[in-house]
């Protein structure tokens, strides 16, 4: 095959009306794909951020819901070992209240007489501040909108 | 042909296209018409609600970790009308389950009102009774034919917290209460409300599911622990229960305090009150001032006072514990005549003797010699008159009349010697003799000794009021005390430990004459001498046993004293010198 022969064959298929067509069907379709893979990348991530934000109101309760339990048990111990209670169960047991004639004092090295009631002697972190990063409630477009506020913020 | 087609799709695929272009711009048109503007602000006041998270009250606890309140779960029951099926079922369920009358209910059922979608039925339901409702209508939803929902479809159950006190009415003075409203009343409850309250937290919540959101981290309310024994708090209400039957008094009063730091390990009085009930209080108490008499019922002492006027009279130089006085069994002070209790002279006393006697005719004396202004300075610098300010809600200042004041005579320097025209409270006499036990420092009574917010303990200390005599008078009245106790071999004394106290009879103005049948009895003392560790106040109203103070309320001492010295583990004197010497 010669040179013209080539170069025609070329400048046949570039002006073909059916190429520029394909071109223009390409482009769309590309545009749609992407626009699709958006989409999808979007909704899944609204989804896992909306199944999070419902597993996180769960755990919330179910701290709740275990705090109440953790308040009526040590409520409920506290009656059973209330004063009365444990009084009337020693009397029945044979035990009755000692006279100070009674007490034998021994010394014990090393032992230290009880002290008021430690409750907590470790500090907890202070957690004043909001512990959520952005990326875990932010919607792509509020994503989009804080990076154009931004480049705005930038540019003035 | 082929042409023709062509152009036809063109002509379609333009058609389309003008279609798909009016139906964007109608969605901009639509999106920024004036009307868009309304509808958004509109949705806009749904998006968000604000909700207010309040803290778990905080706790309160004895001082060695024994639970005096806490909370519980209760239920609210309720009806949601926009569910409910079958009233009946539900009113007969309810009824059944929680004693309520069934006709009110479904009444309440069936004729809510207007635009009422929710009716609550019963509240503060405990959670036995609510879990049972709760099985019950599973139970019938499991039963219910196909498509059809349970008898007891749109009751509703809201759970929430409650005050309990797992003592009931142990330290019920001490502690107070707390409304259904969460409002403290008395007590800690009602003096460290704010504290034990926590803040609530108001936050907007979005309302879209779909939007996730932190709720935000409300920390309970504080928790505070108290000086309180509960053992010896217990004991000295058993104690003091015991001792208005055998004596035959109207009502008491029971104070353990350390008084070397001001801690109240117990404090009895009557009436108490189920502070899981506190909606009795109308039928147990006439008024407020009973809820707690320790700190705010004032009243005349008597003879206890005078460990106050010898305290005076030592520390100004006026007299000696050697300086003796010839009792002649009347003096007249500011033209009336003060007698001794058994209008008898007692001749040659010294100081030890004139409070071993209690001799009011000798008080009067020493009051006289030392004049109106150091007397009333003394008792000023004491706390008399004045609040100790003591972290428990309710306290009353009581009165100490002073010259110049228009109800002030002559005569109320005499008389105020031996604590007759003056009104005090037990704590106010716990605080002024805290100096004499305590080297001349006054302390300032207290309940609380520590508080637990966010995880960290925060102690309280002990906080003194002034130094108003010196070390060595405190001490040298302290040994007065203990020898004229020792003397007279009262009924107060505690077998291998030395006590030093007075006692106390004062007579009840009735109708503004002093009623010889009727008393108040009172006794206070502290020991060991060497070493205090508790000061014990006693006080019976009007024993009918017998009325005097050392005969009521010195053996009370003793019966409380001997409880003390078991549940503090204080060993006898001799066992804590022997181990002093090792």
């Amino acid at each position: 095959m010669n040179i013209p022969n080539v170069n025609h064959f070329i400048h046949a298929y570039k002006v073909a009306p059916w190429r520029i067509q394909r071109q223009w069907i390409g482009s769309t379709l590309l545009a749609v794909v992407v626009l699709a893979m958006v989409a999808t990348l979007y909704l899944d991530v609204t989804a896992k951020a909306a199944i999070a934000g419902r597993e996180i109101q769960d755990l919330n309760a179910g701290i709740l819901a275990s705090q109440q339990v953790s308040a009526d048990l040590q409520t409920e111990l506290a009656t059973l070992t209330s004063v009365s209670v444990m009084e009337q169960r020693a009397l029945e047991l044979g035990f009755r209240p000692m006279v100070p004639e009674e007490a034998q004092y021994l010394i014990v090295p090393g032992y230290a007489a009880p002290k008021p009631e430690i409750l907590a002697a470790v500090p907890l972190p202070q957690m004043s501040a909001s512990t959520f990063p952005p990326e875990y409630s932010e919607s792509l477009l509020d994503w989009i909108d804080e990076k154009i506020a931004i480049s705005a913020r930038g540019i003035r | 042909m082929r042409q023709q087609y062509a152009r036809r799709s063109q002509a379609l695929a333009y058609a389309l296209a003008f279609v798909a272009l009016a139906v964007v711009v109608q969605m901009v048109r639509i999106q920024n018409s004036p009307e868009a503007a309304i509808f958004h602000e509109r949705a806009s006041n749904y998006a968000y609600e604000l909700h207010t998270f309040y803290p778990d009250r905080g706790e309160i606890y004895d001082r060695n970790g024994h639970l005096l309140a806490g909370n519980k779960t209760v239920y609210e029951i309720g009806v949601d009308l926009g569910i409910a099926k079958d009233a009946n079922s539900i009113a007969s369920a309810v009824s059944a389950e929680l004693g309520l009358d069934y006709n009110t209910m479904i009444n309440a059922i069936q004729n809510p009102g207007v635009n009422i979608s929710y009716v609550v039925i019963a509240d503060y339901v405990d959670a036995q009774s609510a879990i049972k409702l709760q099985n019950l209508k599973k139970t019938l939803q499991g039963q219910a034919p196909e498509g059809t929902l349970g008898g007891l479809t749109g009751l509703e159950f809201k759970s929430h917290p409650q005050r309990s006190y797992p003592e009931n009415s142990l330290a019920s003075n001490i502690l107070g209460f707390v409304s259904r409203e969460g409002r403290g009343y008395f007590g800690v409850e009602e003096k460290y409300d704010t504290l034990l309250a926590g803040n609530p937290v108001q936050v907007l919540l979005p309302t879209d599911p779909n939007k996730a959101f932190e709720i935000p981290r409300v920390p309970d309310g504080t928790t505070l622990i108290l000086t309180i024994n509960r053992d010896l708090q217990a004991a000295a209400e058993q104690t003091l229960d015991e001792s208005l039957s055998h004596y035959g008094a109207r009502n008491g009063t029971i104070v353990v305090m350390n008084p070397t730091n001001g801690e109240i390990l117990a404090m009895a009085v009557t009436p108490r009150m189920d502070l899981n009930q506190f909606w009795n209080y109308g039928s147990v108490y006439n008024n407020a001032s009973e809820f707690n008499s320790a700190i705010s019922m004032p009243y005349e002492p008597g003879s206890v006072l005078k460990i106050l006027t010898m305290a005076a009279a030592l520390d100004s130089g006026t007299v000696t514990p050697a300086t003796t006085y010839l009792d002649t069994g009347s003096i007249l002070v500011g033209g009336a005549t003060i007698q001794n209790w058994d209008q008898q002279p007692w001749g040659l006393q010294d100081m030890t003797g004139c409070l071993q006697h209690s001799l009011n005719v000798c008080l009067a004396m020493v009051s006289t010699e030392m004049g109106a202004s150091t007397f009333y300075s003394y008792m000023n610098n004491f706390g008399l008159g004045h609040l100790t300010g003591i972290d428990l809600a309710g306290e009353a200042a009581g009165r100490l009349k002073i010259p110049g004041d228009a109800d002030w005579y002559p005569v109320d320097l005499g008389t105020n010697a031996f604590g007759q025209g003056v009104a005090v409270t037990p704590i106010q006499l716990l605080m002024a003799s805290s100096s004499i036990a305590n080297h001349g420092r006054t302390v300032t009574p207290h309940v609380l000794s520590a508080m637990v917010r966010d995880g960290r303990q925060y102690n309280v200390p002990a906080q003194y009021a002034g130094t108003p005599i010196s070390e060595q008078t405190a001490n040298t009245l302290t040994n007065m005390l203990a020898v004229s106790l020792e003397s007279e071999g009262s009924l107060a004394l505690v077998p291998g430990y030395r006590i030093a106290g007075k006692t106390g009879t004062a007579q009840i103005p009735v109708n503004g004459f002093y009623d010889t049948t009727q008393t108040n009895a009172s006794f206070i003392g502290w020991g060991p001498v060497d070493d205090p560790q508790f000061m014990i106040y006693v006080w019976l109203e009007r024993p009918s046993a017998s009325i005097w103070g050392s005969e009521t309320a010195a053996p009370v001492f003793a019966e409380i004293a001997e409880k003390a010295v078991i549940l503090l583990n204080i060993p006898p004197d001799y066992i804590r010198q022997q181990l002093a010497k090792k």
